[in-house]
């Protein structure tokens, strides 16, 4: 858990004719991070990435094609998991077939409803038009009949009416009002057929939005309109038939589709990841990443495929030379369990680990429920929690690892109401299994800044597992290593010792003197030592003191002041876990008083209790932000300072594994 | 009398004193004696509007870099003159007039969406209206087709004429029915604030000045829509504006109509024919009706102050000084002679000359 998923660096060279079934294995494997090797010294040895866009074109068309079919029969269901990666080159034409199979059987259908769609709303338009101008008692075709007059049926802005009647004051026309619409005049617009075109531009610059009628419209305007309602609830009918067929066809064919879809996808970025392959004739060479744990199977499989044609080489991190020059990083695969790997997000808001380093996703999620649960102790508002993360866990899978943060938050602040005695704000219901917050605020200061203690000095320990890890020894005689770490553990102790005894024996303080004296010079002369070392290992001569060793001086005095402070300002920081827990309850205080305030005023239970539910709304949603984030300042600025550095590399699989709700991964 | 005064009493002082900013004619002179345009721009970084020019120390800036930008001291009076009012129909009746700039970055907009060009590419014509406009122009910038935009406008007069004149869009393939539409609105609105403001002194004033801006206008586009796009008359006088108060819709169909400019001029109202009477040429009506406007502005300052119309009249007073210095400033850079600048800019210089003192 608190390291991530040893890895191996995997290179496979396999002739070109079984590219193909390497390429399907690691698509089964999913688990492999692939590096490219034009990047690598072997792409100058004349390895070239190539992929084949031929095959690539082919599978987005097909993607194309069972897209559009999926969106014609409105399949949204959820995908399949595919078990198997098949060749892609010979899978193209499976899943061309099984897609032309499906296209015949439904096409057919489709296009008709289509088709009827476009006639439906050709006539919907039609009827919108011809209502318009229902008013004008007029046989369309006699319009149409005029032998020396032009007309023209459309809409006008009403305030362009005017002018467009000035304009026209050269020709003989009329302008007849038929109908109003939303500000625009419904107008019948008449000139003689030898000034039809003066008609034209001058509708036209009166922003004339023309209603388009058909010469094969017979009859009034109200026949026509009751003769094409019947047509349109004739063609409704066929529609509503025809859908009905698309739902047997999606019901038919929408898992297969899905499947396909799926295969599609998987298949393309297995091509597309040919790019980082390196090819040289009729050699390919892939190189990449793989959990340890996977090598056998990955060579056994690999192996069988090629009938013993490939060479297949794992090296140790520690021995590849790239990663040793530091070149190449190791990717980090994060390795906790189901419960913990949500907080993988926090972590890597913060930085992503090296791969050396001590992974701390599982250090923050302990510590990050314990505190969350301090400052926001009840079990009402513990159990109001859970159920939102429940919700969102259930309901919304894109922030299904914040629901289950939720959740666990939710059951942390719960333990801790037990343990305050609170539901809902209310502390006479059950007893408290530890204690009441606001009747004991010395203590439970004290407690905060133990917990202080005890989070900064995890911080130091995993530190100093950091530099052994990392082989940073210079650093042990800092004021951020063991020195320093010692140092504060001697200080705390004598604060311990202080609360929970009673003042320190002058001997004790004799002591803590001596030690602190001892390790404060260590703390300032580590660094100007270290120079002088550096510069005898590199065999200048010259005087003992540098030049500038003074300033050298002062910076390593004011580092070690500066770090020493900090870690008093680290520890008197996790006082406000006490605090916000005060304000927790300080804030139920004052909703309980304002209630009581109402409930007199209107001499009315209602009031009362709408007032506490509103207050604890407003709790729950106020503190617990405000509490979220104080955990995370506490956590990211007091905690993580201590030891983690980052800028490692997140691994990056050939594939994303499908999260569900039902699946989780754990890699051990 | 006492309540307009304790109502527009701090507008009129605001007003003064913000028109006693606007270029002088010591500055006039100077700017045309400039010899060439950084000259000029180095006598006007002196001026009021030294705040919107940038440092330059070796090349001037390009003029089209410019010009909007020196629009930046107008528009923050807009927003000083819409502070000083305290009734929200006096400020609608500001907002109305200001509303013209949006219109005018709107039309930007919809170009660049209609020619495919970028934010970045057009950015020097717009208008630096962000402190005042309410336009979502982040949401707006950010569509990808002119329906959408339109579609994301709030469906205010701009929203609703834009989405109107959408079909004759379509069915044009230009933008001109969009703009003629972004145009129409801006006067609609300024005329439904005004008629806001109810049967008074300061509707009377507004009405008046907007009237014969509107006027004035429609004659100039006339001329423009005739001469220069040779447009027949029938569609002439469809794209004139609604509202003038002197020169009538048969008036303006008359003078679409007729190819003449002493007949032109004839048939304008007499009040305009002292102002044209030596014009022989169509290219120098438009500064002789701009120079009859600002007289009739002026004379709006000497009347009783306590009215709206005064931060009417200052802001367009103000906005024909910015025209006419844009013009001014792109003579300078074709390297145009004094003379020939004079020619074609509405300043009297010649009759209220400045005369450097001795």
């Amino acid at each position: 858990m608190f390291r991530p998923v040893k890895l191996t660096r995997v290179t496979i060279q396999t002739p070109e004719e079984h590219i193909a079934e390497v390429m399907a294995i690691m698509g089964d494997l999913r688990l492999m991070h692939l590096i490219r090797v034009e990047d690598t010294p072997l792409g100058h040895m004349g390895y070239v990435a190539h992929v084949n866009t031929e095959l690539l074109g082919r599978y987005d068309a097909l993607l194309i094609r069972v897209n559009n079919l999926l969106e014609a029969l409105q399949v949204s269901s959820q995908p399949p998991v595919i078990s198997q990666t098949p060749r892609p080159d010979k899978l193209i034409f499976r899943l061309e077939e099984e897609c032309t199979t499906i296209e015949k059987d439904s096409l057919e259908t489709l296009e008709k409803k289509q088709h009827l769609h476009s006639i439906l709303g050709a006539h919907q338009a039609l009827i919108a038009r011809l209502q318009l101008l229902a008013p004008l008692e007029i046989e369309i075709e006699r319009l149409f009949a005029l032998r020396y007059t032009t007309f023209q049926v459309g809409l006008i802005p009403e305030e362009n009416f005017q002018r467009l009647q000035t304009s026209l004051d050269g020709i003989q026309h009329s302008l007849i009002p038929v109908n109003n619409k939303e500000g625009r005049i419904i107008l019948l617009a008449m000139a003689l057929k030898e000034d039809e075109a003066i008609l034209l531009r001058a509708l036209k610059s009166a922003f004339w939005d023309p209603l388009e009628l058909s010469t094969s419209l017979q009859g009034t305007i109200p026949s026509i309109l009751a003769k094409l309602s019947t047509e349109k609830q004739e063609e409704e009918k066929g529609l509503a038939d025809l859908e009905a067929q698309c739902k047997k066809l999606a019901v038919q064919f929408g898992g297969k589709l899905l499947l396909l879809r799926e295969e599609l996808l998987l298949a393309r970025q297995l091509l597309l990841a040919q790019e980082k392959f390196g090819q040289i004739d009729h050699t390919y060479l892939l190189s990449g990443w793989l959990p340890k744990t996977l090598f056998k199977e990955l060579q056994q499989r690999v192996m069988a495929a090629c009938a013993g044609e490939a060479i297949i080489e794992q090296v140790d991190p520690a021995h590849v030379k790239e990663v040793r020059s530091g070149i190449l990083s190791i990717p980090i695969l994060f390795n906790n369990p189901a419960l913990i790997r949500p907080f993988e997000r926090l972590t890597t808001l913060y930085g992503t680990p090296t791969y050396e380093e001590v992974e701390p996703t599982g250090f923050l999620a302990i510590t990050f429920l314990l505190l969350f649960g301090m400052m926001f102790g009840d079990v009402g508002h513990g159990a109001v929690l859970c159920v939102l993360g429940y919700i969102i866990f259930k309901k919304i899978y894109r922030y299904i690892d914040y629901g289950i943060i939720l959740m666990e938050c939710g059951l942390s602040a719960s333990v801790f109401g037990l343990l305050y005695g609170s539901i809902f704000g209310l502390e006479n219901i059950i007893p408290a299994l530890w204690m009441h917050p606001m009747e004991n605020i010395n203590y439970f200061m004290t407690v905060a800044a133990a917990i202080g203690v005890a989070m900064i000095s995890t911080g130091l320990i995993l530190n100093l597992i950091n530099i052994v890890r990392q082989h940073r020894y210079q650093e042990l005689f800092s004021a951020s290593g063991l020195a320093g770490a010692l140092l504060y553990w001697l200080l705390a102790a004598l604060g311990v010792r202080y609360f929970l005894v009673g003042p320190p024996t002058p001997f004790e303080i004799a002591v803590a003197k001596v030690s602190s004296g001892l390790l404060f010079t260590l703390m300032i002369l580590q660094r100007p030592a270290r120079l002088l070392l550096t510069r005898r290992s590199q065999h200048k001569k010259g005087p003992l003191l540098l030049q500038g060793m003074g300033i050298t001086f002062l910076e390593s005095l004011i580092d070690v002041l500066d770090e020493l402070l900090r870690y008093l300002a680290n520890t008197v920081s996790f006082v406000r876990i006490a605090a916000f827990a005060l304000a927790h309850a300080g804030l139920f205080l004052a909703v309980f008083t304002l209630a009581d305030m109402i409930q007199h005023a209107h001499g009315h239970g209602f009031f009362y209790w709408l007032t506490l539910l509103i207050g604890n709304v407003i709790i729950i949603g106020l503190e617990g932000l405000v509490v979220s984030i104080q955990t995370v300042r506490l956590e990211y600025y007091e905690f993580f300072s201590k030891f983690f550095r980052g800028g490692g590399k997140p691994f990056q699989p050939l594939f994303e594994k499908k999260r569900t709700p039902e699946s989780t991964h754990n890699h051990n | 009398m006492l309540p307009a005064a304790a109502k527009y009493g701090y507008l009129n002082a605001k007003v003064r004193a913000l028109r006693s900013r606007k270029l002088t004619q010591e500055d006039h002179h100077f700017l045309l004696a400039a010899k060439d345009l950084p000259a000029c721009l180095s006598y006007l970084a002196t001026t009021s509007y030294s705040s919107c020019l940038p440092e330059f120390e070796q090349e001037a800036p390009e003029l089209r870099f410019l010009e909007r930008q020196l629009a930046r001291p107008l528009l923050t009076d807009y927003a000083k003159v819409i502070r000083s009012l305290r009734g929200a129909k006096q400020q609608e009746v500001i907002l109305a007039l200001f509303r013209r700039f949006e219109a005018e970055n709107l039309k930007i907009l919809l170009r660049a969406q209609f020619a495919h060009l970028t934010r970045e590419a057009v950015s020097h014509l717009l208008y630096p209206i962000a402190h005042i406009s309410r336009l979502p122009w982040e949401t707006l910038w950010a569509c990808t087709s002119i329906q959408q935009c339109i579609d994301h406008l709030p469906p205010d007069i701009f929203g609703r004429s834009l989405q109107n004149a959408l079909p004759q869009f379509d069915a044009q393939g230009r933008l001109f029915p969009l703009e003629m539409a972004l145009d129409f609105s801006c006067f609609h609105l300024l005329w439904e604030a005004i008629y806001g403001l109810g049967k008074s002194y300061n509707r009377t004033v507004s009405k008046n000045i907007i009237a014969l801006y509107i006027d004035i206008l429609n004659t100039l586009w006339v001329i423009r829509l005739k001469i220069e796009y040779q447009l027949p008359a029938e569609e002439i006088v469809n794209y004139t504006i609604p509202g003038g108060n002197i020169i009538s819709l048969t008036c303006l169909n008359s003078l679409a109509r007729v190819q003449d400019i002493t007949m032109f001029i004839n048939l304008l109202p007499h009040s305009f024919h002292q102002q044209l009477s030596e014009i022989k040429d169509w290219g120098n009506i438009d500064r002789s009706l701009e120079a009859y406007f600002l007289h009739y502005l002026a004379r709006v300052f000497s009347g009783q102050p306590f009215h709206i119309g005064i931060a009417v009249a200052y802001l367009l007073e103000k906005e024909i000084e910015l025209s006419n210095l844009i013009t001014l400033l792109q003579m300078k850079a074709l390297n145009f002679t004094i003379k020939e600048s004079l020619a074609r800019l509405s300043w009297q210089l010649q009759e209220n000359g400045y005369v450097p003192a001795s």
